[in-house]
């Protein structure tokens, strides 16, 4: 028996057994038999030769549906592979598993899905975080070593961190948004799961580069997969006073002293350093978040893809109504009118077009401090382990406060990575890294070796 | 600043959703919350000049006007249930109607 074929099989056994976590929403043992097939025909299989992954189900892919999590894309099957997907297959990847997610990505607990939440592996009452956390809840359950998720606002990042993986969000520009379903086009990114830095950077190195189908990918050679290092010695790591405040979880920042002591063991210069219009990110997300996703899912209108209702009124604009009304969940609803008051005439300036100027404060932020001689900024992931199913769902800002820590990046077009830093009663715990935009290579280099260094199942205190 | 449901139901019909009515006093509430906490950036303080920050390329260049697109996995004609001769092919106008 080939090797791809075996492995297909027993990752087709992992699938059938994680279904209680509700985190896939297509797969089926013919196509990753397929898959297995054609990867062992390959007369050079590639640097991810028989390496099963997931897909965060907002990529399109032509072998399967793509429905974003909602009702409005049911039985939506795409024309063409997203570039990444193309790239994966020729390096030799599987790829025949579409994972759950929060609608349109949108959420950070992936309890918004139309086909029901995902539960967290650890502690089912729990949930994974967002909004890619079927992807994050199928590495951690060992289904698969890798998975892509995509980054509008931390959607890989934060469930990175609750689930106890590690999760890379590369620089805008880095990687292709061809066949990404848009939601924010100045934040989206395709991003990784991995169990290790390794893994996630292998899979990264072979997606990353110029696309000329997306003319926001930068013209540049693709990244490499980092040289080992054995220290961080040479490295000035910054430590920002705005990611740690006095109410941080008790664990959290119990790990992420943990890990600072573990960064200066291992000879890198520790810094502290100030990020004051970090603070500003969240409300600043959330005006351009919604303001772009309302001109991204205006597409959706019954007409051409998806779903349609025949509105009471039988014209064609309570057809666009009755579609998006009845297609969308609540979370996306709500973001779509926040969007569209916020470019309202009357609201423009007041919000978006500050929200622009904000933006460009909280950027400059990390310019200054990198530009003084930081290489790399060191951060709590997430303020708490992963909160219980059902929590935070009535108040929709204290679940965009989950993303504190991780929107700046988004915001700023930064790579950063989230690795295991310990846990928490039982809960895993993330510590961001974060860097100059297109310092992957540094970036993950240095996150395996304190990868390496921390003890990612220990609890902390 | 306060949302009132007319305001909301405006927004609505800008976006082109119907809001079911039993959701709607929810709906209300969020979005009062949600407009409450994003105008804390009124006191945030900027530069009227500022340009805006785009993340990637500095200049994103437009592709060129020439042909090329990629070309799509699956064929039109595996799309259709009936193309002919780079058409598709569609019941003639009114043989649907009731007679």
């Amino acid at each position: 028996m080939s090797s791809a074929v075996s492995i297909a099989k027993e990752t087709a056994a992992r699938l059938a057994k994680a279904e209680p976590l509700n985190a896939t929403l297509h797969w089926s043992e013919e196509l990753l038999a397929a898959e297995a097939l054609r990867v062992d025909g390959m007369d050079k299989p590639g640097p991810l030769a028989g390496m099963p992954l997931a897909l965060k189900d907002n990529i399109v892919t032509v072998e399967q549906p793509t429905t974003c999590g909602s009702r409005i894309l049911e039985g939506y099957r795409s024309p063409y592979n997203a570039t990444v997907v193309d790239r994966l297959r020729s390096a030799g990847a599987l790829v025949a598993v579409k994972a759950n997610l929060d609608e349109f990505a949108m959420g950070s607990s992936t309890e918004h899905s139309a086909y029901g939440r995902v539960k967290h592996p650890v502690d089912p009452a729990r949930v994974p975080g967002g909004s890619s956390g079927g992807s994050a809840a199928l590495v951690a359950a060992g289904v698969v070593p890798a998975a892509l998720g995509s980054e509008t606002g931390g959607s890989v990042r934060q469930p990175a961190s609750f689930c106890g993986v590690v999760g890379v969000k590369p620089s805008y520009g880095r990687v292709s948004r061809y066949g990404l379903v848009a939601f924010g086009s100045s934040l989206d990114c395709i991003s990784v799961f991995g169990r290790t830095v390794d893994d996630a950077a292998r899979v990264l190195s072979v997606m990353s580069g110029h696309d000329p189908l997306d003319a926001t990918t930068i013209d540049r050679p693709p990244m490499r997969v980092p040289l080992t290092r054995s220290d961080l010695r040479g490295l000035t790591i910054g430590i920002p006073r705005e990611y740690y405040p006095p109410d941080l979880h008790g664990g959290v920042a119990a790990a992420l002293v943990a890990a600072q002591n573990r960064v200066r063991e291992l000879g890198a210069q520790i810094r502290e350093v100030s990020l004051p219009n970090s603070a500003h990110a969240v409300p600043t997300y959330y005006i351009i978040a919604p303001a772009e996703a309302a001109a991204n899912l205006a597409r959706y209108d019954g007409v051409r893809y998806g779903v349609r209702r025949v509105g009471t009124e039988g014209d064609i604009r309570s057809l666009y109504r009755a579609t998006r009304g009845q297609g969308f969940g609540p979370e996306v609803q709500r973001r779509i009118l926040v969007g569209t008051y916020v470019l309202s005439a009357g609201y423009y300036d007041a919000y978006y077009r500050k929200a622009q100027r904000v933006r460009s404060l909280i950027a400059q932020d990390f310019r200054e401090v990198f530009a003084s001689g930081v290489d790399l900024l060191l951060t709590p992931t997430t303020p708490t382990p992963a909160f219980k199913a059902g929590e935070k769902t009535e108040d929709p800002v204290a679940m965009y406060l989950a993303d504190i820590f991780v929107c700046p990046i988004n915001l700023a077009g930064l790579p950063a990575v989230s690795i295991p830093a310990g846990r928490s009663e039982g809960l895993p715990i993330g510590a961001q890294l974060i860097a100059p935009a297109f310092e992957e290579e540094q970036l993950l280099a240095a996150a395996g070796v304190l990868e390496r260094a921390m003890s990612a199942e220990a609890e902390v205190r | 600043m306060s949302i009132g449901r007319d305001q909301v139901l405006h927004v609505a019909r800008l976006a082109e959703l119907a809001v079911d009515a039993q959701e709607l006093e929810r709906l209300v509430d969020q979005m009062n919350r949600i407009v409450d906490y994003v105008a804390q950036l009124d006191q945030v303080a900027t530069e009227p000049q500022a340009e805006a920050f785009l993340p990637g390329p500095s200049s994103v260049a437009l592709r060129n006007d020439v042909e090329g697109a990629k070309p799509l996995a699956r064929l039109p004609s595996e799309l259709a249930p009936e193309f002919r001769e780079g058409f598709f092919l569609v019941p003639r106008h009114g043989a649907m109607e009731a007679p």
